[in-house]
């Protein structure tokens, strides 16, 4: 389980979050919303122990994440940064076997790495140069990275993971995800896609200026009057889920 | 025979870690390291063949006299752990800073090493008689390779604050500050030089140009040999690690590598194998910066090969420019070897500054 206990975060004097008292079982996929620079990249960073709360208190199953030395942290929670790094030289199955870093001495590390590729319909690119790869191609390898460093059971923080896939990719990712977490894996995920969001997450977590706005049931939180308040447009909710509607 | 001895120590070592890493190697890797290791016997028979004949003048081709070959066996065996210091450096520097134009001299560690050490001579002379046993130790037992190291780690901190602009390291602004730097470091030796008595200021223009000393002290070597089998070894230990150090920082924490313990253990690895290669040959410009683009170029991105082979290619760089620079009379004597490596390391360091960023921007190392 997850819990995070009033946790708060300053860059120097800046507020980047405020309070975030929130909790999420295992087996669960929960998206984080919320406008540019509302503090979602700053809350996953926390969730994935790479940096300390100012104040308040976060915890994995117990365990206070930003604590733990790296290599064991690293078999607790996986991780995918926003802009990942793209300039390495290493081929794309040699840049997808770093996720088995902290458990190299485990002899299953090639059938994980093997897996991850296949999930991610990586097999055809797999002795390409990473950096000679395509945005997208690129974004499916840090997830196959993160895919094959990840416990069963452990927590996936994913930061826009799917930003740069066209339609078959994301629901490619997207189910590989969702079984992760349907096996035991609790799912954090920043989003901007509010539809999306609304079709596959279980809960949602609004932020707005580094504090929580709403928290729960995509329907009970992505309600069209909310939204329309906050980015000033209109969204519908028919059969089809929550669309954005255009007028021009 | 000591240094033969201390040699034979070295090449073991090498050999039984590189073993242990030759599991996790692939066939590409092993090939590349094969024609590596021809490539330093190579440099190795060429240094012993070719010399300048002291009697009669000229270029000497052929097995020389045993007196000679004395000479010619201390000049490889300079030139061998120097170079291979100096790859092994720049390798470090390149990983851990994540830029390709990163070597001991470009950011200014070999100009730091060469500063520490002269400063501490001149301690040393200065205070004569009343020097303490700790300064006498630090300064003549490891033949100026600790107030050197002190000096280049001086200098790598120094460059690396200088380096961070918005607070993220900027490649060609480090390069910069190192390069300013390093030139202040050269006036600051030219400065204590000129303070110490003209006895024991040495060959101060020569210094500056390197040299691969016939006879060097065996202290210097033997201490060179310690720093630099050391070093390999932490680095083997460390290749992995430095595969995943290539990411970003965040991405780097989260698979698990502890980036503080590795930026510490192998920057003071590189700023000892600075100091050590400056105290054997003086400040020998872009090999520690070429040696790990002939590796890159031979075995790919990954550590596990990569530090073998720097090292290697470090060490035949630095033994072939030696023999070939015996070919070379410019009419007051052979060429200096760091006139050589710079000629032939200047253009590849504009190449990679030219073509090093990749589409995003960013630098690929």
């Amino acid at each position: 389980m997850l819990t995070l206990d009033s946790v708060s975060f300053q860059y120097g004097h800046r507020h980047a979050l405020r309070a975030i008292t929130a909790s999420s079982d295992a087996q669960k996929v929960v998206a984080l919303v919320g406008r540019n620079g509302s503090g979602k990249s700053t809350l996953l960073r926390l969730i994935a122990g790479l940096a300390v709360p100012t104040s308040g208190s976060l915890r994995w199953r117990g365990s206070v994440l930003s604590a733990l030395a790296p290599a064991r942290r690293a078999l607790e929670v996986a991780y995918v940064a926003q802009r990942p790094s793209l300039s390495i030289d290493l081929m794309a199955r040699e840049m997808i076997s770093l996720g088995r870093f902290a458990s190299r001495s485990r002899l299953d590390g090639a059938v994980r790495i093997d897996r991850a590729i296949e999930q991610m319909g990586l097999e055809g690119l797999r002795d390409r140069a990473f950096h000679e790869l395509s945005a997208g191609e690129q974004q499916r390898c840090v997830v196959a990275r993160a895919l094959a460093q990840h416990e069963t059971n452990g927590l996936l923080a994913l930061d826009e993971p799917f930003s740069n896939l066209d339609p078959g990719e994301l629901v490619r990712v997207f189910t590989v995800i969702r079984q992760r977490a349907k096996e035991g894996a609790l799912v954090v995920i920043a989003l901007h896609d509010l539809s999306f969001v609304d079709q596959v997450a279980d809960t949602v977590w609004w932020l707005e200026h580094g504090s929580a706005l709403a928290m729960g049931a995509p329907s009970d939180v992505l309600t069209t009057a909310r939204l329309k308040e906050i980015f000033k447009c209109d969204f519908v909710r028919g059969p089809q889920g929550l669309t954005i509607e255009i007028r021009l | 025979m000591t240094s033969m001895t201390n040699m034979t120590t070295m090449t073991t070592m090498t050999t039984m870690t590189t073993m242990t890493t030759m599991t996790s190697m692939s066939k590409r890797s092993i090939i590349g390291i094969a024609l590596l290791v021809a490539l330093v016997l190579a440099a190795v028979i060429a240094r012993l063949l070719i010399g300048r004949d002291p009697i009669a003048g000229g270029i000497n081709f052929g097995w020389p006299v045993a007196e000679i070959l004395v000479l010619r066996f201390g000049a490889v065996q300079s030139a061998l752990v120097a170079g291979a210091s100096l790859g092994l450096s720049g390798l470090l520097l390149q990983a851990l800073l994540r830029n390709p134009l990163a070597s001991p001299f470009i950011l200014g560690l070999s100009a730091g090493a060469g500063l520490g050490a002269t400063a501490a001579l001149w301690i040393l002379t200065a205070s004569g008689a009343a020097a303490a046993p700790w300064m006498l130790i630090a300064v003549r037992g490891a033949d100026g390779v600790i107030p050197g190291t002190i000096g280049s780690l001086g200098v790598l901190i120094l460059v690396y604050a200088l380096g961070r602009r918005g607070g993220r390291l900027d490649p060609l602004t480090l390069v910069l500050a190192g390069t300013v730097v390093a030139t202040l470091c050269g006036a600051c030796i030219l400065l204590v030089q000129s303070l110490m008595p003209p006895a024991s200021r040495g060959d101060s223009w020569m210094w500056f140009m390197g040299q691969v000393p016939e006879m060097p002290s065996r202290g210097t070597l033997f201490t060179a040999i310690m720093v630099l089998s050391i070093a390999f070894a932490a680095s083997v230990r460390s290749a992995a690690a430095l595969d995943v150090a290539s990411t970003s920082d965040d991405e780097a924490e989260s698979l698990g590598v502890s980036l503080r313990t590795l930026r510490v253990m192998l920057f003071v690895c590189a700023g000892t194998l600075a100091s050590a290669s400056v105290a054997l040959c003086g400040p020998i410009a872009f090999v520690g910066f070429v040696a790990p683009h002939i590796a890159r170029v031979v075995l790919g991105a990954r550590h596990t090969a990569l530090v073998p082979a720097s090292l290697l290619a470090g060490a035949a760089v630095l033994v072939w420019a030696d023999a070939i620079r015996q070919s070379i009379d410019i009419g007051a004597g052979r060429l200096p070897i760091g006139v050589l490596t710079a000629l032939i390391g200047g253009p590849i360091f504009l190449i990679v500054l030219r073509s090093g960023r990749s589409r995003s921007g960013e630098w690929r190392c």
